[in-house]
């Protein structure tokens, strides 16, 4: 039986944790709030960006240049993958479901005869593939605190991405991220970056929308266009990088929120056990004076 | 007199958004003027000064933007820029300094940054449009 001493400590310390996780729950409750806020003013440009892509995607012709960031380089055999994960751990499955979901990616490509390289964005999941798959690894990017540094992260990804799409290093870009569903739930989403996806439903409707309105282009369409699509590439990362960002924190929070409440848990069954252990010492103390009074 | 719908965009975030009387973009084959009722056009941009101002013609901001959209149609009209600052809170001696220092480098990316940069000191410096 522990002393009651080691079940004082062992209290101690499991409330020094508590204390820990409860900070750490404040902390990125706050953080949510602030990468909410910076994701949500992010929206209109994108979304108008969106727009615009839509209305100008069906003037894309030829598969020249930049405009292959549309439509694509008719082949289907290089694969890039971007995981987006979080620099720091501590915040549930966050990041292990990031990997995971990629790794599973990377086989299935693999299994199809494809080749696939990796390009992990955060620490923790250039971590993970540091380990599993070394020499896939063309380019890692860590450090970018999304929520400081703003758009200039997003750019350097995108520059390095569009400079080896352009040198003809792969075909197709897929990243993978947490989208942010709410302050507790992320799910693991797959989108396709290069070339653009634009077959997408919902903006099919925009197309049919924006195609009654005839606009004039100034240059013209094509130069817009390539103006546009290098700028799009960019702000997709831009959001998916907020989105992840808010999921992260979202994720911390949940995470450490559940951490408080196992350690209260923990302290009360400790403490029952402290009094119980105390309470029998107490009563074979007086078994012990109770026999050795007998016995005179 | 009637208004228009006036939205300037950066990645960041809502920089501007109000009804305005005139706004003046600087489109890459030359300014535009906007009034209310402008007929459907869309545009990219040129570091420049993008220039808002209220019905009577006062001029109400100057922003610089160092390139990007604008989408214009008769009610609205939305400006999507990389990065925006306003005219007045650029400080011409950093800018000078920054021009220097790019000067003295060479490289593709460099000459982008330069002509941004430039343009940012024009932007200062120059003061038509100020009134119309």
């Amino acid at each position: 039986m522990p002393s009651l001493k080691d079940i004082k400590t062992q209290i101690n310390s499991v409330g020094s944790t508590k204390k820990i996780t409860s900070a750490m729950k404040m902390v990125a409750a706050s953080k949510l709030r602030r990468s909410q806020e910076k994701a949500e003013a992010a929206r209109p440009y994108s979304s108008r960006l969106e727009e615009m892509l839509s209305s100008l995607a069906s003037s894309a012709a030829s598969g020249e240049g930049i405009i292959k960031l549309l439509t694509g380089t008719g082949n289907d055999q290089n694969y890039i993958v971007v995981p987006v994960s979080a620099d720091r751990g501590l915040c549930g499955g966050f990041n292990s479901s990031i990997n995971r979901e990629t790794f599973k990616l990377v086989k299935s490509l693999e299994g199809n005869g494809k080749i696939v390289q990796l390009m992990p964005v955060g620490k923790k999941s250039r971590d993970f593939f540091n380990r599993v798959m070394k020499d896939q690894i063309i380019e890692s990017f860590v450090d970018l605190n999304v929520s400081s540094t703003g758009y200039e992260s997003a750019l350097n990804i995108s520059n390095k991405l569009q400079e080896l799409y352009f040198d003809g290093k792969f075909d197709k870009c897929i990243l993978v991220f947490n989208k942010f569903k709410s302050a507790i739930s992320q799910e693991v989403t797959q989108q396709q970056l290069i070339p653009l996806d634009v077959s997408n439903s919902e903006k099919e409707e925009e197309k049919e929308n924006s195609s009654n309105a005839i606009y004039d282009y100034e240059p013209d369409e094509e130069t817009i266009l390539k103006d546009l699509l290098p700028k799009n590439v960019s702000i997709q990362i831009f959001k998916v990088l907020l989105e992840s960002d808010a999921g992260e924190q979202g994720a911390r929070m949940a995470a450490m929120d559940n951490a408080t409440r196992n350690a209260g848990e923990m302290i009360d069954s400790l403490t029952l056990k402290y009094n119980r252990t105390r309470q029998a010492f107490i009563t074979k103390e007086l078994i012990e004076i109770i026999s050795g009074a007998e016995s005179i | 007199m009637a208004t228009i719908s006036f939205d300037l965009v950066s990645p960041e975030n809502l920089v501007f958004n109000d009804e305005v009387g005139t706004i003046i973009v600087p489109g890459k084959d030359g300014d535009l003027g906007i009034l209310p009722g402008h007929s459907k056009v869309m545009s990219s941009l040129r570091p420049g000064r993008v220039m808002v101002y209220s019905e009577d013609k006062n001029l109400i901001k100057s922003f610089f933007v160092s390139g990007g959209f604008a989408e214009i149609n008769p009610e609205k009209c939305i400006v999507l820029a990389e990065s925006v600052v306003e005219v007045n809170s650029l400080e011409k001696t950093s800018i000078e300094k920054e021009i220097q220092e790019l000067e003295n480098k060479e490289g593709k990316e460099l000459e982008e940054q330069l002509s941004v940069a430039k343009a940012k000191l024009e932007a200062i410096n120059v003061n038509y449009y100020d009134k119309i």
